[in-house]
């Protein structure tokens, strides 16, 4: 009886390889579905005038959007308002977080308390927040006006925060800072505690002031979780939406500009050449400063 | 010895300060929701109310008064969707980048970079003609989806990351005893990253829960809203209830605040992994 061919296991190597296709073919499927197929079909819808009506086919207007974007001046008071909003608040959130995990650096009594508190800004829904703080500021009955005008008697009528758009800037800037705050923090603390406290002893020892311990210690060994505490937060500060729409309607920043264009205006077109621009942006710049780090430290 | 005493209650009382003006809000939502109409729009305004009510409460969950169980209801079936595909699909798909030859290992680390530079706003318009097109215009799916864009790159890098960080050397040991690479991950891989994947679903769960964005894109009729778009459009339809919109608001926070606390050592110390870990 002639025996069946002897069939060569395949190696575990080969094994491996079919399993981790397998494995990573969901996973590439729909970040292929809903993230680069998107993005390249932006980039088309870009050089069109989308119709609106789906059984009418879409305008071909070459660079005709960008054209217009270029030519519009609410794009440049846009881009003005995100440039001054996302230095406030990436700014104002690390300097407050920065200075909130200093302090929590150390052994005090109701520490984890006090950890958990500081992050509960950071984790309620926007919405929840928005709301509160419409309440908060609102000129006839809000508490803030109330303690600005007749408690500390700073303003003499109480300030429009939702429709003075000097005011509603520092309003939404304010707002982000509470929000987002406690990512500095929770990054910059956890880099302070990772220091090892024998180095602060030997400082001490030595006669080291304070100051010149947090200039020549602290400071070097945090410094590049500040670092990409400020880069990723002003990456996404820049994209920012709701936190702002929500609140006022006297902020168009980039991200709501954005989508006034495209569901307010109706304008899809417009639109994906506004995302195309602003995408280019925060890419242009990400590049140039890596080089520029990468200039510097050759 | 009195001047480092003193010092530390400076310190203290700095504390004390940044904890009270950050969590003053909540404080005033809560006693918003429990004042009556007339209390919330008093002046000078108190934080507190001289009589609780709980009657926001009870109009809030009132469905004959408000559709809050509906929103609520919604958002759970959008937020728990979104976070188990991005869970299922990014542990199994991070497993195999981690410890598995995969091609295009390189081009997707390089790519994670490049996730942290997008955000869900560059593709509302894509995204948009690509639902009417499927024909999911106004379901649940669509706002699905779209969350999708923004958490699955998040909870595959996370999760691999997390993953890098077993030793081959325990899997090896398992191989050994006879069991295959599927069993592994069962039994060993996954156990083992229990808190990793239950934070990334708390991470993604959270997102989705507070997404406005595509909500407010895809979602029209108020039986499929989620609840920050239904608030929303509910409480500018109408004259501000005050406590009614606290005490919905402090519902809605209810379900993440408890789920970030459940996770919170693991979130917060997740990420920072990298700089703390070995």
């Amino acid at each position: 009886m002639r025996s069946p061919p002897p069939r060569i296991p395949p190696s575990l190597e080969a094994q491996n390889r079919r399993l981790g296709l397998l494995f990573v073919l969901p996973a590439v499927a729909l970040v292929f579905a809903v993230i680069i197929y998107p993005v390249f079909f932006n980039l088309y819808l870009s050089l069109w005038k989308p119709a609106l009506n789906p059984a009418k086919p879409d305008l071909f207007v070459g660079f005709g959007n960008y054209a217009r974007l270029l030519a519009d001046p609410q794009f440049y008071r846009s881009l003005a308002l995100t440039a001054v909003y996302v230095a406030l608040t990436v700014a104002g959130s690390t300097l407050l977080g920065g200075s909130a995990a200093l302090l929590m650096n150390r052994d005090f009594r109701g520490r984890k308390f006090a950890r958990s508190a500081l992050l509960l800004s950071y984790v309620m829904p926007v919405i929840s927040s928005v709301f509160v703080w419409i309440y908060l500021f609102n000129p006839l009955y809000g508490m803030v006006d109330y303690a600005l005008v007749d408690l500390l008697g700073l303003f003499e009528v109480a300030p429009q925060w939702f429709d003075d758009p000097v005011l509603s800037l520092l309003l939404v800037c304010l707002f982000d800072i509470w929000r987002i705050f406690p990512f500095a923090l929770i990054m910059i603390l956890s880099s302070l505690q990772s220091i090892d406290g024998a180095v602060y002893e030997a400082a001490l020892i030595d006669g080291a002031r304070p100051f010149r311990i947090f200039r020549c210690i602290t400071l070097p060994e945090i410094l590049p979780v500040v670092a990409s505490v400020v880069t990723l937060r002003s990456i996404w500060n820049f994209y920012k939406f709701e936190d702002v729409y929500l609140l006022t309607k006297q902020v168009p920043i980039l991200g709501v500009y954005l989508y006034r264009t495209a569901f307010t205006v109706n304008d899809l077109g417009l639109a994906s050449a506004i995302s195309v621009v602003m995408f280019a942006l925060v890419m242009g710049i990400v590049f140039v400063a890596a080089a520029r780090r990468k200039g510097a430290s050759s | 010895m009195k001047r480092k005493a003193a010092r530390k209650l400076a310190l203290d009382a700095l504390v004390a300060l940044i904890v009270l003006v950050a969590v003053s809000p909540f404080v005033v939502m809560l006693g918003t929701a429990l004042k009556t109409p007339a209390e919330s729009v008093a002046y000078p305004p108190k934080i507190m109310p001289a009589r609780p009510t709980l009657m926001h409460f009870a109009d809030v969950l009132d469905p004959a008064k408000f559709p809050f169980a509906r929103y609520f209801a919604n958002s759970f079936i959008v937020a728990f969707s979104t976070a188990l595909i991005a869970v299922v699909v990014g542990s199994v798909g991070a497993y195999a980048f981690a410890k598995l030859p995969v091609p295009g290992k390189r081009f997707l680390e390089s790519g994670t970079f490049v996730v942290y530079m997008f955000s869900g706003i560059l593709l509302v318009v894509p995204l948009f003609r690509i639902i009417a097109a499927l024909g999911l215009y106004g379901s649940r799916v669509a706002v699905v989806i779209a969350c999708l864009v923004s958490t699955l790159p998040a909870a595959l890098s996370m999760l691999g990351n997390y993953f890098r960080t077993i030793p081959d050397s325990l899997e090896e040991a398992a191989f050994m005893d006879g069991l295959s690479r599927l069993q592994s991950l069962w039994r060993i891989i996954l156990p083992l990253s229990l808190p990793a994947i239950m934070s990334v679903f708390v991470y993604v769960f959270m997102i989705a829960w507070n997404d406005f964005l595509f909500a407010s894109i895809f979602l029209s009729d108020p039986a499929k809203m989620t609840l920050p778009i239904g608030l929303r459009q509910f409480f500018s339809s109408q004259d501000y209830v005050w406590g009614r919109m606290m005490a919905a608001s402090l519902l809605t926070g209810l379900p993440v605040v408890i789920m970030f606390a459940a996770v919170e050592k693991y979130i917060t110390g997740g990420l920072t992994s990298g700089g703390v870990k070995n």
